[in-house]
């Protein structure tokens, strides 16, 4: 287990010293690869560009990172039991333009279209949950067909105009998930508060809990897990719910602070999300999972994109690096889980 | 003679127009380890299956402790202290030994709210378990089930089912695909199971490892029973392929049933 470091290294033999002991146990985590690649980069990039570490760059890059991130700590928890939603990108495009839509059309308060947008994305997520688990469908085509199904609503219900959203100024609600405060000549918005509250509450979840327990035991052997007594369908079922509502969230977030919701936004996010998982160390067939991983894994991906315009290398160019470090972590990735099983 | 633990009467199953079992009543007696026997295809995994939940008989009924019962899913038998081990075990293999000790059942710790298992005392119950089940290496039960060999696993599953108070133990095959170190071993969790108060079925095509531990021989042949009162002391094991394979239908000689 990942979380029983102390025991692994008790397994793994006395060390030379207590640092050579800390080492040993730091190095045979999961997070130990993205966490030097995140180092690396960070290194490359302030070398190379002196504007990398600005406050104003960093401002940037907590403006966005936490929106991306917080699809990123749901589908961990969901890839984990053994699923994952590939519906997270036209949730996170639709919540808002429901939440705009009731305002703008003066239908209700921006409040109760926050609550109307949540709940909606609780519903696509028990009915992802549904197919996934009552019907046995694949958790790719299932979700494939809710993207199609979400987004294609977002387009309808706006005519595939984006709505307005400048209205949101001085709504508490709007303060409370995106207000923004400075620290020193840093700007940071709620939605980097909210993003570490989630990382902590769900890092105990997956790590503490009987239900984390129950996630792993779903993505490792689901079959023995159901035989020993836990709900399988139900973990899951709950996963898909906390998938979609952290996508949905994450979209509203998004909208209130570029002040626009977009239907088409949150496009192709599902893959980059997936990959930001992946290279954290959590498995795609499910059965072992890191919410420290899947951090360090968006924190690598979001500064990737903005340290290699920064560094001069085309924007265009960004993919290819993007698919050299999936290709890269999975590769180290394996190499350790063959190491661990052999029982080095 | 020891009470009745397990009774299964009549029990009757068809698959389409095949009968895989015709009217059998099988018993386990308190402290007993009955070995299963006869070729493949003669019934005893569907018997077996019935009995833990994964099939439902066609007709026929299920006692323990005298009382009818209903055993309609693996949950339903677990409840009931039926623990079935495959031969793959049935582990969460990405999980600690602890973890899996307990899954579905964890214990928690601390407001219910915050849903918190307690892995100090999972840990502790776990290192004191794999003890009691024979394991002498000193296997810390954070340790994950995949880096074990296929005797511990076993041991791991068998010592769960000790410490759940399952009265009837299962073993489908459990020494497939195991070393002749690691068979010893899971003979030995069987004894120890025995003495600690476990029922246990066990169920193997290698007869030699059946006739080192069992109290009684069963023995089917394609849905009936044939045999019941094999005992493996005053037979052989020659005399026991014979009635297996069908030239015989009783022991010979056999002395009068204990």
């Amino acid at each position: 287990m990942h979380s029983s470091s102390p025991f692994r290294r008790f397994f793994t033999g006395p060390a030379a010293s207590p640092v050579g002991q800390f080492m040993q146990t730091f190095i045979s985590r999961p997070e130990f690869g993205p966490f030097v690649l995140l180092i690396l980069e960070i290194i490359v990039f302030t070398l190379r560009s002196g504007a990398f570490l600005s406050s104003t760059n960093i401002s940037n890059l907590l403006a966005f990172t936490p929106e991306l991130g917080m699809i990123a700590l749901g589908m961990t928890m969901l890839m984990t039991s053994g699923e994952f939603d590939l519906s997270v990108g036209s949730v996170f495009g639709f919540a808002p333009v429901v939440m705009w839509t009731i305002l703008n059309t003066g239908t209700a308060s921006l409040e109760v279209g926050f609550f109307v947008a949540i709940a909606i994305a609780v519903v696509i997520g028990y009915v992802n949950g549904i197919f996934v688990t009552r019907l046995k469908i694949p958790s790719f085509l299932v979700t494939l067909g809710m993207l199609l199904v979400v987004r294609g609503t977002a387009l309808y219900i706006t005519d595939g105009f984006p709505q307005r959203t400048w209205s949101a100024e001085g709504s508490w609600i709007a303060n409370l998930i995106v207000g923004e405060f400075t620290i020193g000549s840093i700007k940071i918005y709620a939605s980097v508060i909210w993003f570490i509250a989630f990382v902590i509450v769900l890092a105990y979840m997956l790590t503490q809990t009987k239900f984390g327990n129950w996630i792993l035991a779903s993505g490792g052997n689901a079959q023995s897990a159901q035989a020993r007594g836990v709900k399988v369908g139900r973990t899951k079922i709950i996963l898909f719910i906390m998938t979609a509502v952290m996508s949905a969230f994450a979209g509203i977030v998004s909208s209130i602070r570029v002040s626009a919701a977009n239907p088409n936004s949150g496009t192709g996010y599902e893959l980059e999300v997936i990959a930001m998982v992946v290279i954290g160390g959590t498995a795609l067939t499910g059965g072992r999972g890191t919410i420290i991983g899947t951090v360090l894994g968006v924190l690598i991906l979001r500064f990737m994109r903005n340290g290699i315009v920064l560094i001069g290398v085309p924007g265009l160019a960004y993919n290819i690096f993007i698919g050299a470090i999936i290709l890269g972590m999975m590769a180290l990735h394996s190499w350790l889980e063959r190491r661990h099983n052999a029982g080095v | 003679m020891n009470e009745e633990l397990v009774r299964m009467e009549h029990i009757s199953k068809f698959f389409g127009r095949v009968q895989a079992l015709n009217d059998v009543t099988f018993t386990v007696r308190k402290n007993e380890i009955v070995g299963l026997l006869g070729d493949n295809g003669a019934g005893k995994s569907t018997l077996i299956k019935i009995l833990s939940g994964a099939l439902i008989a066609d007709s026929g009924t299920i006692y323990m402790h005298g009382r009818p019962v209903s055993v309609r899913s693996t949950t339903d038998a677990i409840k009931l202290g039926i623990e079935t081990i495959y031969q793959d075990s049935a582990l969460v293999t990405q999980l600690s030994i602890a973890r899996n000790l307990f899954l579905g059942r964890e214990p928690t710790k601390g407001p219910r709210l915050l849903n918190r298992m307690d892995q100090q005392a999972m840990n502790e119950v776990a290192a004191g378990l794999l003890k009691k089940a024979g394991i002498q290496k000193d296997i810390p039960p954070t340790t994950p089930i995949s880096s074990l060999s296929g005797g511990e696993r076993q041991a791991v599953a068998i010592a769960r089912a000790m410490h759940f108070d399952s009265e009837l133990i299962i073993l489908d095959e459990p020494t497939n695909n195991l070393g002749v170190e690691e068979t010893q071993s899971v003979l030995r969790f069987v004894r120890n199971a025995r003495d600690s108060g476990h029922s246990c079925i066990f169920i193997a095509h290698n007869i030699h490892h059946v006739f080192q531990v069992v109290d009684r021989i069963v023995v089917m042949r394609r849905g009936k029973k044939i045999a019941d009162d094999i005992d493996p002391r005053q037979t052989t094991i020659e005399a026991v392929e014979q009635v297996i394979m069908g030239h015989l239908d009783s022991i010979p000689d056999a002395p009068p049933a204990q």
